[in-house]
């Protein structure tokens, strides 16, 4: 315990020093890199000493094309557009608070010291003392949860939470798309008499409707909401198990699906109205056949999604 | 004239007519029945058992009623539920499930038939899968005829779809709601045709049912605004939409405003602004018209019109500003989540731990519709056709419940009725085509026949007239002389011919005939057994009882849940209370009749939080937390030794994302994942999750199971350190069989006062380090 | 002179003893005995127990019979274990059984020794933290013919366990430093020049402080180590830890402390086993009683803003009648009424003129829940009152809301006129004549 008081009586006034020059050097980095600190082992080290009083919000990421690290890159922007935000605010605030950036290819040591083993990761360091100490006392780093998704406004708003005051972050007004909007609506107000018949022709209405029924009915909203891809790895287009599927999925379904209405429709409204007997008949019976084929070939497909049906037609 | 078959030609009219409505009437007795008998597996298969969570909650309620009365139903405080906060259920529910079964049970007690209430709760639904059959069928045959509505009745009668909600057991709302969905839109049609108020109010009376039997209500606020809005500006404004929707909305509100659930909502929340504004622009436009009647200068029209629109822009941005000011209420999180689908998952954790919440893939589609599916668009293009008023209703409800039941699984439910009306107009329309016996000639005299035959033909071309004037300025004048089709495609022109009669219609030859009507008849049949495997297979489990097959095939019922609720209800003290995920909450409370921290009544979302929060974190932090809210037993779910996948270490990421929302810094996601990033159990788990409440409680004596063989988590495919895990602050209360269902015992404070690991050290006869008298006086040097 | 009376007054504390009291937990006692120590030794303690009506049963820490729990079920209401020497009890004497003995409302009356015993490790789980075994407690003050292991202390005197005025009494064991648990009474405290060593020579003073100074523990030393102290478990049973046997000896009990003096080790061993064996400071909650004001009948739940009586009775073990009496001498008790946290929390005073009864009228907080009634009274040698009885406080039933309200005025009047301009309309419509008709339209 003496030898204790005798070491922290020695060290206080060396630590002090050292983390009053630190925190220049800090500021100073800061300010070079307009809110953002590119960081090394060393800046890397100084920036989460242990016993520091400003936090620290650090993006471990690796953003060299021979890592191949897609969802890096995604995510660098939007960090730095945040870094940028909080560079914005008042100093005292400001230089209470730093934003870093730590590269694989630059602290490849703190890498395998933190057991870092996927990128990118966000980590809040709280402040250890000084007066922006945590209540709860706990100054371990927080790991910033990117199933909020990679854009920068839930970002600065989740990170708002550990920052003295909120990151003053705010969308950028996107004027290409509003001028886009703007000249879509002038393009048709103008082009209104000339369209004007397509669009009160029920059948162009009929057309998008059916469309609409048929994709949502094959499972759109499932690979949008989830964002399932194209198509499988290897190249299989048909995802396995009951409650998933690829993108290609939609098209082939919804492609039978209009097929088979497409079938029925003939069957009952075109075909009557064939005047010669024998035209009549070969169409008759082409359709028939076609619902035939179409209706085994989606049962078959759903046999594939679905193990334990017992059903089967032709296929 | 050529037929393809004769008819009996000596029949008298009368007789005919007689035995057609005979014979509809035996048809739809059928089809009711195989509606209900369909909905039986569940009992025969299991027994008479409310099915798995909410439906135990509505039979609680519903015993309440029956007992007590209604007024100490609708005054029912729950003590039991969300301890200690309490529920208000008389506020909080809506009542109209609890109410009807209620009011059987009394009539039957009245005409001195003693049922059961359970029975009464278990048979609802398929009883009521009836009266849905048959509003279908009214509903169907507004829009084409009697025998597109009995194959109306006939799909949804045995339709998956809807039987997956309203198996018999299955006691929730929809198991009346769609009925009264159904015979709404029936009633709103029926105004809409005959303009008469008495069916405006009927639909409102109705409506006022609906809303007090389901949240999905406000489908139906927003359903009928829209078709009335979509009519005005098809410029099919009428007297007969003014008053039918006028009826509908005063009455329908005032009555729906009767519901404690709703109070002011239908004022003041932005689901019903729609119907609001809608009603105040069909006013506007009332008086536009009633102005126009007056005056007849076609510049004041067009500035009538201008002004008309004028206001309606003017009414919506009021509306808006009035969203802003906070005067409205804004969409509510479940249902913003239907527009922004990415809103839940970040937002409202809790909506998006719901499984029924996810968006549906394809197979689920053909699993609930079947060939429904594609004869659905068919039957929309022949809405198209002929565009009466009542069919704009039909398309209009096809886009928006179709994009519904893509976003969630449980709407599919809203789908299924529109397809099933749908698909029946193609159908029939088709079998009406290829039954028709007469042959059109080659040569064309055959207008008189086609009159007759082809009532769709005549109705489409009158239909037409009117239609194709798709716009509000030009209405009128487009009514006096019926205008030209415009030419889309020759197909088109084919289906809208301008003149009746202009070309022949009509099959030739049987074989034709015979092949499609075989065609047809077999995917009917088809359509029926897939219908009876899904239901048997899939729909028919009440989720409290499960059953597995042994060796031999037979069936092997588990039956875990109900020893687990027993046990708690036979060996605990009646006020204890059982903590547990949410999901149990109800049947807890059902079944064990116990009091319960969280239920499926997910409102309170902080409370759900702590509940998260105690399962998630260590035992000593946990420990704090269990004996503040006085819980006894803890109560979890465990499917490793069985292979149960719905357990709750497959649920426990929701549980540390809702707690993570209300404390980011003590609780925190990747914590609970391995370095790589991975979601393990076996010795790869992260510090966390195996000091975790869940985790400890899931596993605890797991591996002794096995003696000296590797532990094997049979849902995870993950093997479970030999080590096992140890409980200091718990006792294990009670394991069912299958180790589905583990009951733990929170222990009381140790009567030394020292904490609950150092006590269970010296129980074990631990020798404790000798500890040193606190230091009073600093070391002097 | 003051000694004189002090002696009277215990003479008379023995004469008003000898009338039959028990403990309001039952009379039979074991006591182990080492061996070693002779019955006779602590005849003037023990026969005062027997006077007070306990049957004592005696037993050797070697033999068997009779166990102290048979069956889970404790054989005794009291358990004395005398034991300095016994460095391995039976099978049914184990710390752990011990401990269990408590946890079923039986009394303990444990004495340590210098030597290592199982009782020292039992000692730490009550928090109390014991020197290095074989460190008696030594003072050389004040002088005196004693050993320097033989000290006199002086009783402090706001403990409520002793009798006050006790003259000081002889103390000859180890001390002990008192943990933080609120559960622990300290009875008697070390005098502040005295410490714990093991040697007893006065030369190597300085090797006992370099020695506790490297230890790291502080030296064994001064009034906070305390040398008798009480433990009151959940649960209601009580547990005394005394440093040295010797303290209940008929020696000590004679012994002068100044001349002419006898010592309080007497009256003190009797004050300690009377509070031991829950015969002082005893309380108990007898009834619960809860009710709206203006009303009588208690009922199953509570509406919000109600005005709710509560009244709790009190009554105190009286050991000279051996009976409960009403008491009324809780100054400080309150009651909590509590959803998760207390929603409020008031004083509960005694009701002057209703002996032992409490009460306490509030209004309800206006916020439903499971409310609790929280009873919960601590205090140090007390025996420790808590109750705690649910009720649920609900919303008001929907007849009880206010039926028309003044500020609704204004929607009152648009309804009324609303329907009756409805009437005056329809009637025209129908009857008036084609004029009217037009008019009636234009309104609409």
């Amino acid at each position: 315990m003496l030898l204790l008081a005798v070491l922290a009586a020695c060290l206080l006034p060396l630590c002090l020093a050292s983390s009053d020059s630190d925190y220049a050097k800090l500021k100073q980095l800061a300010a070079a890199g307009n809110g953002l600190i590119k960081l090394d082992e060393h800046s890397y080290n100084i920036l989460t000493a242990p016993n520091r009083n400003w936090s620290a919000t650090v993006q471990f990421t690796a953003l060299d094309n021979k890592r191949r690290c897609t969802p890096c890159r995604d995510f660098d922007p939007s960090f730095n557009t945040v870094a940028k935000a909080w560079s914005t605010v008042p100093a005292p605030e400001r230089d209470s608070h730093f934003f870093g950036t730590l590269d694989f290819d630059n602290g490849m040591a703190t890498f395998q010291k933190l057991g870092i083993q996927s990128a990118p990761i966000v980590r809040i360091f709280p402040a250890t003392d000084g007066p922006r100490r945590p209540a709860s006392g706990v100054t371990t780093p927080i790991s910033y949860d990117l199933t909020y998704g990679y854009e920068p406004g839930p970002l600065a708003e989740q990170l708002s939470k550990y920052t003295p005051v909120p990151i003053p972050y705010k969308a950028p007004f996107d004027w290409g798309r509003v001028g886009t909007f703007a000249a879509a609506a002038l393009v048709l107000v103008t082009t209104l008499r000339f369209i004007s018949p397509v669009l009160r022709s029920r059948w162009t209405w009929a057309i998008g409707t059916v469309l609409t029924c048929l994709v949502m009915t094959s499972g759109h909203m499932f690979v949008r909401i989830r964002g399932m891809p194209m198509s499988g790895p290897n190249g299989q287009w048909i995802a396995p198990g009951f409650q998933n599927q690829f993108g290609q999925e939609v098209q082939v379904v919804a492609m039978m699906y209009g097929l088979l209405a497409l079938a029925f429709f003939m069957l009952t409204t075109v075909i009557p109205y064939q005047t010669s007997p024998q035209r009549q008949r070969v169409q008759v019976y082409l359709w028939s056949f076609v619902i035939f084929i179409m209706f085994s070939v989606l049962v078959s497909c759903f046999r594939v999604k679905n193990r334990g049906y017992p059903f089967r037609l032709f296929l | 004239m050529a037929v393809a078959y004769s008819l009996p030609s000596d029949v008298s009219p009368a007789t005919v007519t007689n035995t057609r409505s005979l014979l509809r009437i035996i048809a739809l007795a059928l089809i009711s029945g195989a509606a209900i008998a369909s909905r039986l597996f569940a009992v025969i298969n299991f027994e008479s058992i409310i099915h798995e969570f909410d439906p135990w909650f509505n039979y609680r309620a519903t015993r309440v009623l029956a007992s007590e009365g209604f007024y100490e139903f609708w005054n029912w405080f729950d003590p039991t539920a969300w301890y200690p906060l309490g529920r208000v259920v008389g506020g909080t529910i809506y009542p109209g499930l609890m109410a009807t079964s209620g009011v059987i049970y009394n009539v039957l007690h009245a005409l001195h038939l003693p049922v059961d209430i359970r029975n009464i709760c278990v048979l609802l639904a398929p009883g009521f899968s009836a009266l849905t059959a048959w509003s279908t069928y009214m509903f169907t045959k507004e829009m084409k005829d009697e025998s597109a509505g009995l194959l109306a009745a006939a799909f949804i009668g045995i339709v998956p779809g809807y039987i997956s909600r309203s198996v018999a057991g299955s006691y929730d709302n929809e198991a009346i709601a769609i009925f009264l969905l159904m015979f709404t839109f029936f009633c709103w049609i029926k105004a809409l045709k005959t303009g008469s108020a008495l069916f405006g109010t009927l639909a409102a009376l109705f409506y006022f049912y609906m809303v007090a039997a389901w949240g999905g209500y406000a489908f139906i606020t927003n359903m009928i605004p829209l078709h009335s809005l979509a009519l005005i500006l098809m410029g099919r404004y009428s007297s007969r939409l003014y008053v039918a929707y006028s009826s509908w909305y005063a009455i329908g509100t005032l009555a729906s405003m009767q519901v404690p659930f709703v109070g002011f909502q239908p004022v003041r929340t932005s689901e019903h602004m729609a119907a609001l504004g809608v009603f105040g622009l069909l006013q506007i436009v009332a008086f536009a018209e009633l102005v126009r009647t007056h005056v007849s200068s076609k510049q004041f029209q067009s500035l009538l019109y201008a002004s008309v629109i004028g206001m309606g822009i003017l009414g919506a941005g009021a509306i808006i500003g009035l969203t802003y000011k906070g005067w409205i209420a804004p969409w509510t999180g479940r249902f913003y989540s239907l527009w922004d689908t990415g809103y839940a998952k970040i937002h409202i954790p809790i909506i998006a731990s719901v499984s029924e919440h996810q968006p549906t893939a394809w197979p689920s589609f053909f699993m609930d519709l079947h060939s429904l599916v594609f004869l659905f668009p068919a039957g929309v293009v022949m809405c198209f056709r002929q565009l009466r008023d009542e069919h704009v209703f039909v398309i209009i409800y096809a886009v928006v419940a179709s994009y519904f039941a893509g976003v969630m699984v449980r709407l599919m439910l809203t789908l299924t009725p529109v397809v099933c009306v749908a698909a029946a107009i193609a159908f029939s329309s088709l079998l009406d085509t290829y039954i028709e016996p007469t042959e059109p000639d080659v040569a064309d005299d055959s207008s008189g026949k086609i009159a007759e035959t082809a009532p769709a033909v005549d109705a489409a071309s009158s239909g037409s007239s009117t239609a194709v004037s798709a716009s509000s300025s030009t209405a009128k004048k487009t009514k006096k002389a019926p205008t030209a089709p415009p030419s889309v495609s020759a197909v088109a022109a084919a289906m809208t011919p301008s003149k009746k009669g202009e070309k022949p219609r009509g099959i030739f030859g049987l074989d034709t005939r015979f092949i499609v009507l075989l065609n047809a008849v077999g995917m009917l049949l088809f359509f029926v057994l897939h219908c009876t495997w899904v239901t048997s297979t899939a729909y028919s489990s009440p989720s409290v009882v499960l059953a597995s097959q042994n060796p031999d095939g037979s069936q092997h019922i588990i039956d875990d849940f109900r020893e687990a609720y027993y046990w708690l209800r036979q060996n605990t003290p009646e006020n204890s209370v059982v903590m547990s995920w949410w999901d149990y909450g109800y049947q807890i409370a059902g079944m064990a009749d116990r009091a319960t921290l969280v239920d499926n009544n997910t409102w309170n979302n902080t409370h759900i939080a702590t509940v998260g929060k105690a399962m998630s974190s260590s035992e000593e932090v946990a420990y704090p937390i269990l004996r503040k809210h006085d819980v006894d037993y803890v109560l979890i779910i465990f499917g490793g030794l069985l292979g149960y996948s719905g357990d709750d270490i497959n649920k426990f990421l929701w549980m540390v994302r809702i707690a993570q929302g209300v404390w980011p810094d003590e609780i925190q996601e990747p914590n609970y994942f391995t370095p790589k990033g991975e979601y393990k159990v076996d010795d790869m788990a992260s510090p966390t999750m195996k000091n975790s409440l869940m985790y400890k409680m899931s596993y605890y004596r797991f591996p002794e199971l096995f003696g000296t063989s590797q532990a094997i988590d049979r849902v995870r495919g993950q093997q479970i350190p030999k080590a096992g895990t140890t409980l200091d602050y718990l006792d294990e209360a009670f394991t069912s069989e299958n180790w589905i269902v583990r009951i733990y015992q929170v222990k009381k404070e140790d009567i030394l006062g020292r904490d609950l690991k150092s006590a269970n050290a010296f129980a074990q006869g631990k020798k404790r380090k000798r500890t040193k008298p606190p230091v009073r006086r600093k070391a002097t040097v | 002179m003051r000694s004189f009376w002090s002696l009277l007054a215990s003479v008379v504390g023995l004469a008003t003893l000898l009338v039959q009291a028990k403990s309001s937990s039952g009379d039979s006692v074991l006591v182990l005995l080492d061996p070693s120590l002779k019955r006779d030794d602590f005849s003037i303690f023990f026969s005062g127990l027997e006077e007070k009506g306990y049957d004592l049963t005696f037993r050797s820490p070697k033999d068997e019979e009779p166990v102290v729990i048979k069956d889970d079920y404790p054989q005794f209401s009291h358990v004395i274990i005398f034991a300095p020497e016994t460095k391995s009890f039976p099978k049914d004497i184990t710390p752990q059984s011990l401990v269990d003995l408590l946890s079923k409302d039986t009394n303990l009356l444990l004495a340590l020794s210098p030597k290592q015993t199982p009782l020292t490790s039992l000692a730490s789980e009550f928090s109390l933290i014991t020197p290095p075994p074989g460190t008696p407690l030594v003072s050389h003050f004040p002088e005196r013919d004693t050993p320097a292991t033989v000290i006199p202390v002086n009783v402090s005197h706001t403990s409520p366990i002793l009798t006050p005025g006790l003259p000081p009494v002889w103390f000859s064991g180890v001390p002990f430093a008192l943990g933080t648990n609120p559960l622990l009474v300290p009875i008697l405290n070390a005098p502040p020049e005295s410490f714990a060593t093991d040697s007893l020579g006065d030369s190597d003073a300085d090797v006992v402080i370099e020695a506790s100074e490297k230890g790291g523990e502080g030296l064994w030393a001064g009034s906070q180590l305390g040398l008798v102290a009480g433990f009151q478990p959940a649960g209601g049973a009580r547990a005394t830890w005394v440093g040295g046997v010797e303290l209940f000896s008929d020696e000590f009990a004679t012994k002068e402390v100044s001349s002419g003096v006898k010592s309080g080790n007497e009256q003190f061993a009797a004050d300690i086993a009377s509070w031991t064996f829950q015969e002082s400071l005893v309380l108990r909650v007898d009834s619960i009683d809860h009710h709206r004001l203006n009303e009588t009948a208690p009922r199953e739940h509570y509406t919000t803003n109600d005005q709710i009586v509560f009244t709790t009775h009190i009554s105190r073990y009286n050991p000279k009648t051996s009976a409960w009496e009403p008491y009324s001498g809780i100054q400080d008790l309150q009651l909590e009424f509590t959803m998760l946290d207390p929603h409020i929390r008031t004083a509960l005073p005694p009701v002057p003129g209703k002996p032992g009864a409490y009460s306490v009228t509030f209004r309800a907080p206006d916020r439903h829940g499971v409310f609790k009634f929280v009873v919960d009274h601590k205090r140090r040698g007390w025996t420790h009152l808590h109750s705690s009885t649910v009720i649920p406080l609900v919303p008001p039933r929907h007849d009880e809301y206010p039926r028309f309200l003044s500020a609704a005025w204004p929607y009152y009047t648009g309804a009324i006129s609303t329907s009756i301009g409805f009437i005056i309309f329809s009637a025209l419509w129908l009857g008036g004549s084609e004029s009217k008709k037009g008019k009636g339209s234009k309104v609409e």
